[in-house]
């Protein structure tokens, strides 16, 4: 089987501050998103257990000056080879032109019988890309799954539908995205990490693909991204301790968080 | 068990320095990093002094990202109800080559370890050495949990606690009484605000060090370095004295007390704060450094006790990286001459004929120095005192300059512990 793990690298969202609203994104370090992770540990394990499997990492550059180091931590996880596809046209990119460039990236790679992305990418959190690859693609997609087995005509997943469980069997190839209840991604050991710098790292732009800038311009413009405004009170309660305690508590029941 | 040249334990400025120095030589060496990168965990003032180590890694510090060259040097004595401060600007310190850079080590050691990489080292983050693995005395390589990896050298490099060293049995855990504890903040203020504030030309920086009411008399002393965009402002202190003098002050509160006091408080103000944080520093000096090297190790940085309390300022990150840089030296020579015996005394050797352990010979007496209270309490008082009966006028008829000038050198400094003490400083 072979097994193409599309995944996002983005800024480490714990360094990223907010200054004027705005994400200051300037020497904020890029990391495999958790979410990401999922799905690579999941290809993982499909692997483990459908035995003879191939694991392919694959990455659009967005801006990421380190983005073969980045992709080691997917090689570290236990991914045998990566791709990374590079090119300017990529940086400003919607998720029509992410999609296109990974659909056309798998046909290049020779085609994958199990395609598994995150549930939405760890920063934009659109959760559009897997299911328009699978579409781009014309191959069916599952949505969600929280759990994978190999079997049935090609593969079993489980879905949490709230009040009760659908399993569904698909014939290979599919696009699977994993919810990221699904596993807890493994840590790298030491050791696996100094493997990862040996296995094999291709490097593509566009035009491998057969694509030109034009093809993955943007759609849609992003007018405004702005971090939430909270209001806050700004109540200073003045006098003694009981006094202000008292005042406290009176302000807190007249908001209904205690109860009078 | 796979085997390298080196192995690096710890990713600071003593671990990058040494292995930069191995990977460019093109030994195979691997630093293991616990951090989530290189910096993101190393606290310090600010202030690198390149001067000494400009020679030694001379292509590293022409792209290195500095924040501000140090052009201007502040020193205030808060007093009661005062406070004194001298600024000296010298030509010499506003020109190439700078002596000394402000830094943030977020962006700093992030750096050196890509140039690391660059050279062919492996910096391996998020893993942490659990344990050096020996064979009788020699340490032939470590343990990061399932893993096990041999060297032909260990270098550690892990900081001021030496937990790794002290569990092989290499060195004592080090006693907290020698120690001061340090906290800082960092304040962003626009480029132009802090060049203002510290009568800075573009580009330029100053230092900015308090002394007296910051610590409320402790042994310590606060700091203040201007960045690109952001200051550093923190309070180092001693942890014997604290505990022993001030048992009742919540060492935390210092810093906002400092930032309030009106002073301080119009340098810092609309400064938004963006990270705070915390760190152990040794402060005993020439006692505090451990043998710098045994069968297979060499020791670097804080973890071999290398930094040093000059009184106006802190050192470690020029001893960091020098110890980094002799380390391999001796390691490239002795892999060349075929002789790894040679190692650990040939690191010694150069450590003590340099600079390194000759400025911590002379300061050996500035600790003793400074454990007298009057420096962080007496001083910065009397100097007050002496400005405050000057530059006062009431409806009282004044004294002349040179009566209110002796009347005041005749009470708080011409007497038999001052006279002592100034006996005392030829020692320093
Ligand atoms: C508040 C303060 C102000 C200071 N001001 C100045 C100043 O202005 N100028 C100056 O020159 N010096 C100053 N110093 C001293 C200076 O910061 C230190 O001497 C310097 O950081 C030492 O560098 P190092 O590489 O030896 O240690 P560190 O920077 O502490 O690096 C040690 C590294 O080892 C890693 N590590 C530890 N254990 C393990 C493990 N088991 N496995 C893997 N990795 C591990 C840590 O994560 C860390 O990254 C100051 C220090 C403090 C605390």
């Amino acid at each position: 089987m072979k097994i193409i793990v599309p995944v996002k690298t983005n800024p480490d969202l714990q360094m990223v501050r907010i200054k004027n609203r705005q994400p200051v994104l300037e020497a904020v370090p890029y990391i495999l998103g958790d979410l990401d992770k999922n799905a690579v540990e999941a290809a993982l394990q499909l692997q483990a257990e459908a035995g003879d499997t191939q694991v392919i990492a694959l990455t659009l550059n967005q801006g990421n000056r380190k983005i073969k180091d980045t992709m080691k931590e997917a090689l570290a996880m236990g991914a045998d080879e990566a791709y990374i596809v590079t090119d300017d046209a990529l940086v400003d990119t919607d998720q029509a032109g992410k999609a296109l460039a990974i659909a056309k990236a798998i046909e290049t790679i020779g085609g994958a019988d199990v395609i598994i992305f995150g549930e939405g990418s760890h920063d934009g959190y659109s959760g559009q890309v897997g299911p328009r690859v699978a579409e781009l693609l014309g191959v069916p997609e599952i949505g969600f799954a929280r759990k994978l087995t190999p079997g049935g005509p090609g593969i079993q997943a489980e879905r949490s539908m709230g009040d009760f469980i659908e399993v569904l069997e698909a014939p290979l190839p599919i696009v699977i995205t994993v919810a990221s209840e699904i596993n807890e991604p493994r840590i790298p050991t030491l050791m696996n990490i100094m493997k990862a710098g040996k296995k094999p790292s291709t490097d593509w732009t566009l035009a491998d693909l057969g694509l030109e800038a034009a093809d993955v311009a943007p759609k849609n413009k992003i007018l405004s991204n702005l971090a939430e405004e909270q209001d806050r009170k700004n109540i200073m309660l003045e006098g003694d301790v009981n006094a202000q305690v008292a005042a406290l508590i009176d302000a807190l029941t007249r908001e209904g968080v205690l109860e009078a | 068990m796979e085997k390298v040249d080196v192995i690096v334990v710890g990713g600071g400025l003593a671990g990058l320095s040494a292995a930069y120095g191995l990977a460019a030589e093109g030994l195979e060496v691997i630093l293991i990093e616990r951090g989530d990168y290189s910096g993101a965990k190393n606290v310090t003032g600010g202030r690198l002094y390149v001067s000494p180590i400009r020679n030694m890694y001379p292509e590293l510090w022409e792209d290195a990202p500095f924040e501000r060259p140090v052009t201007r040097e502040f020193i205030t004595l808060m007093g009661e109800g005062n406070s004194t401060t001298i600024e000296f600007a010298a030509d010499k310190f506003a020109a190439q080559p700078y002596q000394s850079y402000t830094v943030l080590r977020a962006t700093f050691d992030l750096w050196l370890s890509e140039q690391v990489m660059e050279k062919g080292g492996m910096v391996i983050v998020k893993q942490r050495v659990d344990d050096l693995i020996k064979e009788g005395d020699k340490v032939i390589g470590i343990r990061a949990g399932e893993d096990e990896i041999g060297a032909d050298i260990t270098i550690i490099a892990e900081g001021v606690l030496g937990l790794v060293a002290n569990k092989a049995g290499l060195r004592e855990l080090p006693s907290w009484k020698d120690h001061a504890v340090g906290f800082k903040e960092t304040l962003e203020l626009p480029k132009e605000v802090i060049d203002n504030r510290w009568h800075l030309a573009p580009d330029e920086g100053a230092a900015h060090l308090f002394m007296g009411g910051v610590t409320k008399g402790m042994l310590g002393g606060g700091f203040l370095y201007t960045n690109k965009e952001s200051i550093s402002l923190g309070i180092v202190l001693g942890m014997k004295d604290a505990k022993e003098r001030v048992d009742k002050i919540d060492i935390y509160t210092l810093l906002d007390d400092f930032k309030a006091n009106p002073t301080i408080a119009p340098l810092v103000a609309d400064g938004e704060l963006v990270e705070y944080s915390a760190h152990v520093i040794s402060e005993a000096g020439l006692s505090g450094i451990p043998q710098l090297w045994g069968d297979g190790y060499l020791m670097t940085g804080d973890a071999a006790g290398l930094a040093l309390n000059q009184l106006y300022t802190v050192r470690g990150m020029d001893f960091a990286v020098a110890s980094g840089y002799y380390a391999a030296q001796a390691i490239i020579e002795g892999k060349k001459q075929n002789d790894l015996d040679a190692v650990g005394p040939a690191y010694e050797k150069m450590m003590k004929e340099s600079w390194v352990l000759k400025d911590f010979e002379t300061a050996k007496n500035i600790l003793h120095f400074i454990e007298n209270p009057r420096i962080f309490s007496h001083y910065p008082n009397a100097v007050g005192r002496l400005f405050d009966r000057v530059f006062t006028l009431n409806d009282q008829p004044t004294d002349s300059i040179y009566t209110k000038v002796m009347s005041s050198v005749k009470k708080d400094f011409m007497n038999v512990t001052t006279a002592k003490e100034l006996l005392g400083m030829r020692k320093i």
